[in-house]
């Protein structure tokens, strides 16, 4: 039976080709000039946002998948700490999201402040893609926890 | 007392270490190995791409949640009509427009103006643009500035850029004033004492007059020509290296390494961020604000007088022959030695394309330090003023002629 540090190898090698992806789509979107949406899935085609933050998600998902090369398993700690690095790099993307969502709910257009559908449609989905991984990339937490234990 | 030979000495230290010291083998922590990680270039530089991109992200938000959000409407809707309503004097008065609003010419009568970006009076666009743009852009500047000195992120910004930095006659921590400059360029220069030699201050006070645009700037441009900012921070940061390159070749003195203490990494304590935050906005408001409502005034006056104008025929020929831009940019461009903010708000009103809007901010940028900071410089370098003031003139001709050149030779100028 797998231990929890083999199913980490691969849920993180998973979460890093997709997050690879993801950063790929972000550029390429970004490269092709209008935004594409599928589902609640968003990519943003300006350059801060796709071309930029697309660049650190890339860099996200080769961070995971440099911290599962040639290892056993992901308690060796100069390699989990490269999934941990990649995990930071998608809550910095998100967390810009998240921030740009919560800023522009609150004042309105005309008025002083958005009105309460306004507000709550802000955070309606499609959403892009650092925020689809993020609840994904949580899961580091938990073997933050494990290795301190050990 | 007992003598005892070196090799009885050695001895005695090996019982009594073996006794006293555990040895085992050192297990490097989670935050250590990351601690390492931002240093080393490979890792180091995309992890440096991602701060650069949440400090970017949050700043803009910020600031335009602030300023787009709230004070723009407060400023616009509530305190320019007021003063517009309660001022004595009117359009026709000297008075009321230096104080209120200069008006603008609409289908050939003298109208007042409907936002504080066109009035130009001490009161109303002297207010906004200080405490409704600056303020909130340079108060999240700050902030976040503080908080990645705070938490041990800057010392290992400042190993990853060393290298880079000594190549244009600087060391890893000049990148501090470089970054504080992108805030207020007050603090910046005073941030400048870092640095150990006469050549690298001189350098960095230099580098910063000319090519690193202010909180103030950057809020304006993100304001009224948000999809050419990026282009024009490119710009300039190609010519504070370039420039800085050449200028180490060019100034006699040292360019001393440095041995920089790198702390682990640790939760920013609220109480240091704060005082860091008040110190940098205190020097902000007291030092720049001043400068930025005389230099108000000073335009004003200068428009009413005539003298603008007259500045306009004077340098006309230079910049629209040399820096290819229209000749309505002379006016902007001769108040930005005052204003530089309000310079790139006023250039926004005028028809121009993409390449000629971006040249002339671009010149805006490094046309002139602002009045407070050249007062600093005053300050800070003394007699180096002069020898900054040399290299200013020098590169805002060439680097203006050659992003002219640039854009002749790509046929779109």
């Amino acid at each position: 039976m797998m231990d929890k540090w083999t199913i980490g190898k691969i849920y993180f090698g998973i979460l890093g080709v997709v997050t690879l992806a993801f950063g790929i789509a972000d550029l390429l979107v970004t490269a092709g000039g209008s935004s594409f949406s599928l589902g609640i899935l968003e990519i943003p085609n300006d350059m801060f946002r796709g071309g930029w933050g697309g660049l650190v998600v890339l860099f996200a998902g080769l961070f995971y998948l440099s911290g599962l090369s040639g290892i056993k398993n992901l308690s060796e700690i100069h390699q989990f700490s490269k999934v941990v690095m990649g995990s930071i790099l998608i809550w910095v993307v998100a967390g810009c999201d998240i921030f740009v969502m919560i800023t522009g709910s609150i004042p309105g257009e005309e008025a002083w402040f958005n009105t309460l559908e306004g507000f709550f449609g802000t955070y309606a989905p499609p959403y892009p893609p650092a925020i689809l991984l993020l609840p994904f990339s949580l899961a580091v937490i938990y073997y933050i926890k494990k290795g301190r234990v050990e | 007392m007992i003598e005892l030979t070196v090799d009885e000495r050695w001895d005695l230290i090996d019982k009594i270490s073996k006794q006293t010291v555990k040895f085992k083998k050192y297990k490097s922590t989670l935050k250590e190995v990351i601690g390492e990680l931002t240093v080393k270039p490979l890792t180091g530089i995309p992890i440096a791409i991602a701060v650069l991109y949440g400090f970017w992200s949050v700043f803009s938000s910020f600031a335009g949640f602030f300023t787009d959000g709230f004070l723009v409407k407060l400023f616009d809707e509530h305190w320019l009509p007021w003063m517009q309503g309660t001022f004595p004097g009117g359009l026709h008065n000297w008075f009321y427009n230096l104080m209120v609003d200069v008006g603008h010419i609409q289908n050939g009568a003298l109208v007042a103006s409907d936002s504080c970006f066109e009035s130009f009076g001490v009161l109303t666009s002297g207010l906004f643009v200080p405490f409704g743009v600056v303020l909130p852009a340079i108060f999240i500047f700050y902030l976040m500035m503080a908080v990645l000195e705070d938490v041990g992120y800057l010392p290992r910004l400042a190993v990853l850029v060393d290298t880079v930095l000594h190549k244009i006659g600087l060391h890893g921590y000049a990148i501090v004033p470089t970054i504080l400059g992108f805030g207020c360029n007050v603090p910046a220069v005073t941030a400048t004492r870092i640095l150990e030699t006469r050549k690298q201050r001189f350098l960095m006070m230099t580098l910063l007059g000319i090519f690193i645009p202010c909180g103030a700037q950057l809020g304006i441009m993100q304001e009224v020509i948000p999809e050419y900012t990026g282009l024009i921070i490119l710009y300039l940061l190609f010519g504070y290296f370039v420039t800085g390159f050449i200028l180490n070749k060019i100034l006699p003195g040292r360019t001393p390494e440095i041995l920089i203490d790198v702390p682990p990494y640790q939760r920013p304590l609220t109480r240091n961020v704060m005082t860091k935050v008040w110190m940098r906005l205190s020097s902000f408001l007291k030092i720049a604000v001043p400068f930025v409502l005389l230099g108000c005034l000073i335009v004003g006056v200068m428009y009413l007088t005539g003298s603008m104008d007259w500045l306009a025929n004077l340098f006309g020929p230079i910049f629209t022959h040399w820096f290819g831009v229209p000749k309505e940019t002379v006016g902007p461009l001769v108040a930005a030695f005052m204003r530089k903010d309000l310079a790139v708000a006023q250039l926004s009103a005028i028809e121009m394309t993409k390449y000629q809007m971006v040249t002339s901010v671009v010149l805006v940028s490094i046309y002139f330090p602002c009045l407070a900071t050249l007062a600093m410089i005053l300050k800070e370098g003394g007699k180096e003023l002069l020898g900054a003031l040399a290299v200013l003139v020098a590169s805002t001709f060439i680097y203006g002629g050659l992003i002219h050149l640039i854009w002749i030779l790509l046929g779109v100028a």
